[in-house]
């Protein structure tokens, strides 16, 4: 009976020490997932509708296209599927420098490695007047925005 | 006075020119730096043209980076605000701090190109079977480690070529299945490229992967001695009759040959003849310092020649055009780029593919191959044995794969990862940075 009590103290006392060494361990790993991050908001606002000229043009701190076409607007991430490298429009297709892989104007993929079609971002004007970019959500290759002539 | 100066020197280097085989004894003994090697080694190990002593060129090599990376440390920032200026600073601002930028990165190249051939000798003399094959699985890992080490200093300088290869890198890492994603975001300290990346790399460069090489390092000496050298009794068994000695004496290593059993064994080099046998000192510690002067001066020569490349600023908007990983990531990315497979809209990323699965394989494959390796244990310690023509065979093959791998990615890929042959003109691709 006394034997089976110190054992069992000396297994809790042993064991809460070796748990409590396992959880520093745990902790210390945890610190590396960071809680907050300094990165720029997936929602933010670029230029205003009527800054754009017609057709492609690369917001190169955003790393994605704005495509105007009369006064439809779409927004494609310049972000290539394959990689994250930057792809660049070459008056007919988008073309990545990594390794090569190809895209049509709206984003589909041509050939080369990327798996998936460049991402097509939803758009809003804000009340303001700019041109509003929300990279944390999709849309279909439909999406247009209509940005009314009088409205300029 | 001259006397005084004469019995100090004499106290200095006695260990390392002994005068008689007593002096030579006592230096392994009362000599802190030799303390770790045998009295005696085989002479067999001596050999220039068997092992070309590539193993300890690597260490030579580990060296001269501790050294000159130290020295680095003192004068760069891991801040994304001031990285790319201290590196310019070393080049321009610090005396002689552009030699000492370029022997740490030639060396660095040399020491992944160093490590494989020495990988590649251990291969083709068959060197790496019975107790060997930890040893074998521990120069894995340290190779990986070089790499990976050469890795996270790509990224330091924060120049376009590290920005790009670092994106293409960690994107790799991210289509592993499942666990991808999350390794990215610790790997990065977030979604992009920022300073907790530069900041996390610099302390597995300047930290955490130094000190694991070295332990490593370490332990792979220790292993060597265990495991009976450079496999020297295997090599003399053709030669010499060694019939008594078939099997080579062990030695324990328990404290006063107390502890019963043989649980720490050395395959000692005492299974050979005595005229086989040399001092290590000075034999030994000799040809050690040779080959650290001649892989010093190798750096030296290099940094002194070439310039390592900088180029402009990191620029998240802007990739240049090839944008091309180090030369030892190459084949991977030729991999990357050419490996996607489309099944009726549904694809398998390259990145997956010949990023993830493809090298994977590769490494299980080279990490087992001393249990899948069925040769004769005979073919031990010879080059190029014929025993082992088909295992030779299938290492020179994938070498070789590799290195047309690299060449066509390091000199053939032009803009858009296009082929260009030498003779074809390269479009001028405007540089938008």
């Amino acid at each position: 009976m006394d034997r089976d009590r110190r054992k069992i103290l000396r297994f809790i006392g042993k064991g809460s020490v070796l748990a409590a060494f396992l959880a520093q361990i745990g902790a210390a790993g945890r610190a590396f997932f960071p809680n907050v991050l300094y990165e720029p908001p997936s929602r933010f606002k670029i230029k205003r509708p009527e800054d754009y000229p017609d057709g492609y043009t690369f917001d190169p701190a955003k790393r994605l296209y704005v495509i105007k076409q009369a006064d439809a607007f779409h927004v494609i991430s310049a972000i290539c599927t394959h990689l994250g490298c930057n792809v660049q429009w070459k008056d007919t297709e988008f073309d990545c420098p990594c390794h090569g892989s190809r895209f049509r104007p709206d984003g589909t993929v041509i050939g080369g490695p990327a798996p998936r079609a460049l991402e097509w971002f939803a758009t809003t004007v804000s009340p303001d007047g700019y041109l509003e970019v929300d990279s944390g959500t999709e849309v279909a290759r439909d999406f247009r925005l209509i940005v009314g002539k009088g409205k300029a | 006075m001259g006397e005084k100066f004469r019995a100090l020197w004499r106290k200095t280097v006695w260990a390392w020119s002994p005068e008689s085989d007593r002096e030579s004894s006592e230096a392994i003994v009362k000599n802190f730096w030799l303390h770790w090697f045998p009295a005696k080694v085989a002479r067999a190990s001596m050999d220039w043209n068997y092992s070309f002593w590539l193993g300890t060129a690597s260490a030579a090599l580990l060296l001269i980076l501790t050294v000159t990376g130290v020295m680095l440390m003192f004068f760069y920032v891991p801040s994304t605000e001031r990285a790319y200026g201290s590196i310019k600073d070393l080049e321009y601002a610090v005396s002689f701090g552009r030699l000492l930028r370029n022997q740490h990165r030639w060396a660095a190249e040399l020491m992944v190109a160093v490590v494989y051939i020495h990988m590649a000798r251990v291969f083709f003399t068959g060197a790496y079977r019975g107790p060997r094959a930890v040893n074998w699985v521990v120069g894995v890992v340290l190779f990986l480690s070089t790499l990976f080490l050469s890795f996270t200093g790509y990224l330091l300088p924060w120049d376009q070529l590290a920005f790009w290869a670092i994106t293409v890198g960690t994107s790799i890492a991210k289509q592993a299945p499942v666990v991808g994603p999350t390794i990215q975001f610790i790997l990065l300290g977030g979604h992009e490229i920022g300073q907790q990346t530069l900041l996390r790399f610099y302390v597995l460069h300047v930290f955490f992967l130094p000190v694991f090489v070295w332990i490593l390092f370490g332990y792979h000496m220790w292993r060597v001695r265990k495991d009976g050298g450079l496999a020297a009794i295997e090599r003399l068994r053709d030669t010499r009759t060694m019939v008594a000695k078939a099997t080579p004496k062990t030695k324990s290593y328990s404290l006063f040959g107390i502890t019963p059993g043989t649980s720490v064994q050395v395959m000692s080099s005492t299974g050979l003849e005595e005229s086989d046998q040399v001092f290590s000192s000075p034999n030994m510690s000799r040809r050690i310092a040779l080959v650290f002067l001649v892989v010093f001066n190798i750096t030296l020569i290099a940094a002194l020649m070439f310039n390592a490349p900088l180029e402009g600023l990191a620029n998240p908007s802007v990739t240049p055009n090839p944008a091309k990983a180090p030369w030892y990531f190459v084949w991977l990315q030729e991999l990357v780029a050419s490996t996607t497979i489309r099944l009726s809209g549904f694809a398998v990323s390259g990145a997956l593919l010949g990023g993830i699965l493809l090298p994977g394989i590769l490494l299980a494959v080279l990490t087992l191959w001393p249990w899948l390796d069925r040769s004769p244990r005979s073919a031990e310690g010879r080059w190029l044995a014929p025993e082992r023509k088909r295992q030779n065979a299938t290492f020179a093959v994938a070498t070789i794969l590799i290195i047309v791998l690299i060449m066509v990615g390091v000199y053939l890929r032009g803009p858009y990862w296009k082929i260009y042959w030498p003779s074809q003109p390269r479009p001028e691709m405007p540089r938008l940075y």
